[in-house]
C-alpha cells in the first residue's frame, strides 16, 4: 500500500523543484511543436525592419523587440503618443487624423516628401496620452479569460457599495475589449496584428491598408514594400512567440513579504487586483483552464481627473484598465506613463475608484507599507 | 501516323488561344457573378441624411481606419425591431454594413444598427 505512493511524492518533488520562470521564458507545458513556433516567432519578434520590408512610412519603432525588451516581451524605455477627442459621451479616436496612435518617426523618403520629423498632431485631439511599453508576458493567459468572468467581476452601479465599480470597455465593432492600458482590443491576434500596423506601419493582412498622414494620402513613391508587408505565417508566428510567453514566477516572500500580501487584500487593493484568474478552453493544454496570478480584472475603473488623458472606446479619460501586476519586479517606472518612479508613488497617485486603498494604504505605519511594496516587488 | 500528329497539333494550334484568354474573361465575370458583400462592422463616426453618406471606425487592435460608403434609395437601415432611418443614427452607434464596391465606391445595401449595451 505504501509503494504509489513513491511516485506521487516523487512527482510532488518534482514540480516543486521546478526552476522559477524567468522573463522571456516560455510556458511550462509547451509541445515539441509550440515550442519551435514559440523560438520561430521570437524571430520575427526581433527582427528589425526597413522600409524596404515593410517599415514606415511613419512608425514608433523599427521592430517588436525595440520596445518589448531585455528580454524579448520586456519592458522597453521609450514612451510614445497617443491622441483621441472625447465630446461626452461619445469618443473620436481620430482615426481620420491619424490617431488614435501617433507615429513619432518618419522615414527618410516621407522626410524628403513632406519635410515632417513624426506625424502630424491631429487638430481635432482635446487630449494628449503619454504610454509606456508594457512587458507582453502572461497575455497568452489573459487572453483566454472567459469574458463571462470579467463581466462578473463588473459592478458599474456599485451594487455593493465598496466604492469601486469597474465595467468592460467595447471595440469599434462592439466586442468586450481587454488589451491595451483602455481595455480597448478584444483579443491578444489583434492586438498585435494592430501593433504592427500601429508602431512599424507594417501592414499584414489583418491589416492590410497604411494609415494615412493627417488625412491625406501617402506620397508616391515613399513606401516602396508592397502590402501586405508580412505574410499571415509570420504574423501567426509573433502571435504564438507572445502568446506562449510565461508569466514570471514571483518571488519566494519571506516574513514582510507574506504581511504584505495580507495587507495587499484588506487595503482593497484586490478589489481590482484580482489576484487569480482562470483561462477557459484552448487548443493549448498550456493555456487551458489555468490558474495563474494576474493581479487584475481587467476591467476599466475612473482613477480620478490627476491621471485623466484619452478617451478611448467607452473609456472616457478618468478611465483606466486594472493593470495586471506581472513582472512588477523589473520595472523602473510605474503607471500607464511611467510617471511613478516607485511602487509607493504609484499607489498614492491612485485616484477616483482606487482613492479608498490608497487612503487605507497611506494610514499604514510605514513598516506596513513597506511590507506591501515587498510583496509588490515579488511580482 | 503524321496524320495523327498534325491533327493533334492542329488541335493543339486552334485550342490554345481558347485556352490562355478565356479564363480571364471567365474569371473576371464569375468574380463579378459572385463578388462577395463587403461587409463592415464598426463604430458610426459620422451621418449624412441628406448626401446619404455614412463613416464607419473600423480596424484591428489599436490601428483604425475610417470606411466611407453610400446609401441608395433601396438600402435598408434596420435595428432590433424597429426600422429606424438613416437620419437616425449618430456617432457612436454600432452597426454593421453591407456593402458592395462600385465605381464610386461603397455603396451600402443594409445597414444593421446593433444592440450592444453600455455597460
Amino acid at each position: 500500500m505504501t509503494r504509489p505512493r513513491v511516485p506521487v511524492a516523487l512527482l510532488l518533488l518534482a514540480v516543486g523543484c521546478q526552476k522559477p520562470l524567468k522573463p522571456g521564458d516560455p510556458l511550462r507545458g509547451l509541445s515539441r511543436a509550440e515550442g519551435d513556433r514559440f523560438d520561430r516567432g521570437k524571430v520575427v519578434f526581433d527582427s528589425v525592419f526597413t522600409p524596404e520590408t515593410g517599415l514606415g512610412p511613419l512608425f514608433n519603432s523599427t521592430g517588436c523587440g525595440e520596445c518589448h525588451e531585455n528580454p524579448a516581451g520586456g519592458r522597453g524605455d521609450e514612451i510614445e503618443v497617443h491622441a483621441t477627442a472625447f465630446h461626452a459621451p461619445v469618443c473620436d479616436p481620430l482615426a481620420q487624423e491619424g490617431g488614435p496612435v501617433i507615429q513619432q518617426h518618419t522615414t527618410p523618403a516621407l522626410k524628403q516628401a513632406l519635410g515632417i520629423d513624426e506625424e502630424p498632431f491631429p487638430p481635432s485631439a482635446t487630449a494628449r496620452a503619454m504610454r509606456t511599453s508594457p512587458v507582453v508576458f502572461g497575455r497568452g493567459l489573459l487572453d483566454l479569460v472567459p469574458d463571462s468572468v470579467l463581466l462578473a467581476y463588473a459592478d458599474p452601479g456599485d451594487q455593493n457599495h465598496d466604492g469601486v465599480k469597474g465595467r468592460p470597455n467595447r471595440f469599434v465593432d462592439g466586442r468586450i475589449g481587454r488589451f491595451g492600458r483602455k481595455a480597448f482590443v478584444p483579443t491578444l491576434r489583434e492586438f498585435t496584428a494592430g501593433a504592427f500596423a500601429a508602431e512599424m506601419s507594417v501592414t499584414n493582412p489583418q491589416q492590410p491598408t497604411e494609415e494615412d498622414i493627417g488625412g491625406k494620402p501617402i506620397p508616391a513613391g515613399v513606401d516602396p514594400a508592397a502590402d501586405p508587408e508580412i505574410t499571415q505565417d509570420a504574423l501567426d508566428l509573433t502571435d504564438d512567440f507572445v502568446r506562449f510567453l510565461a508569466p514570471p514566477t514571483p518571488l519566494k516572500l519571506g516574513k514582510d513579504g507574506r504581511r504584505g500580501r495580507d495587507l495587499f487584500s484588506q487595503v482593497g487593493c484586490a478589489s481590482c487586483h484580482i489576484p487569480t484568474l482562470r483561462t477557459g478552453d484552448s487548443p493549448v493544454p498550456a493555456l487551458r483552464n489555468r490558474t495563474f496570478a494576474a493581479y487584475t480584472d481587467l476591467l476599466l475603473h475612473d482613477m480620478g481627473a490627476d491621471l485623466a488623458d484619452i478617451c478611448l472606446g467607452l473609456a472616457t479619460p478618468a478611465d483606466f484598465r486594472t493593470e495586471p501586476l506581472l513582472d512588477l519586479r523589473g520595472a523602473e517606472h510605474f503607471l500607464h506613463d511611467g510617471r511613478a518612479p516607485t511602487l509607493e508613488e504609484a499607489i498614492e497617485r491612485h485616484g477616483g475608484e482606487g482613492s479608498g486603498a490608497r487612503d487605507r494604504f497611506k494610514a499604514l505605519s510605514a513598516a506596513d507599507r513597506a511590507a506591501l511594496v515587498a510583496f509588490l516587488k515579488s511580482l | 501516323m503524321q496524320r495523327k500528329i498534325r491533327t493533334a497539333a492542329l488541335t493543339v494550334i486552334l485550342l490554345v488561344p481558347l485556352v490562355t484568354s478565356a479564363p480571364a474573361d471567365w474569371r473576371a465575370l464569375n468574380s463579378a457573378q459572385a463578388a462577395p458583400p463587403y461587409t463592415y462592422q464598426g463604430t458610426v463616426r459620422a451621418v449624412n441624411a441628406r448626401t446619404g453618406t455614412l463613416e464607419l471606425i473600423t480596424g484591428v487592435g489599436m490601428s483604425l481606419r475610417v470606411v466611407r460608403m453610400t446609401t441608395a434609395p433601396t438600402t435598408r437601415v434596420v435595428a432590433a425591431g424597429t426600422t429606424p432611418r438613416l437620419a437616425d443614427l449618430k456617432p457612436g452607434d454600432v452597426v454593421r454594413a453591407e456593402c458592395r464596391r462600385t465605381a464610386a465606391g461603397l455603396v451600402a445595401d443594409r445597414v444593421e444598427k446593433l444592440a450592444v449595451s453600455a455597460p
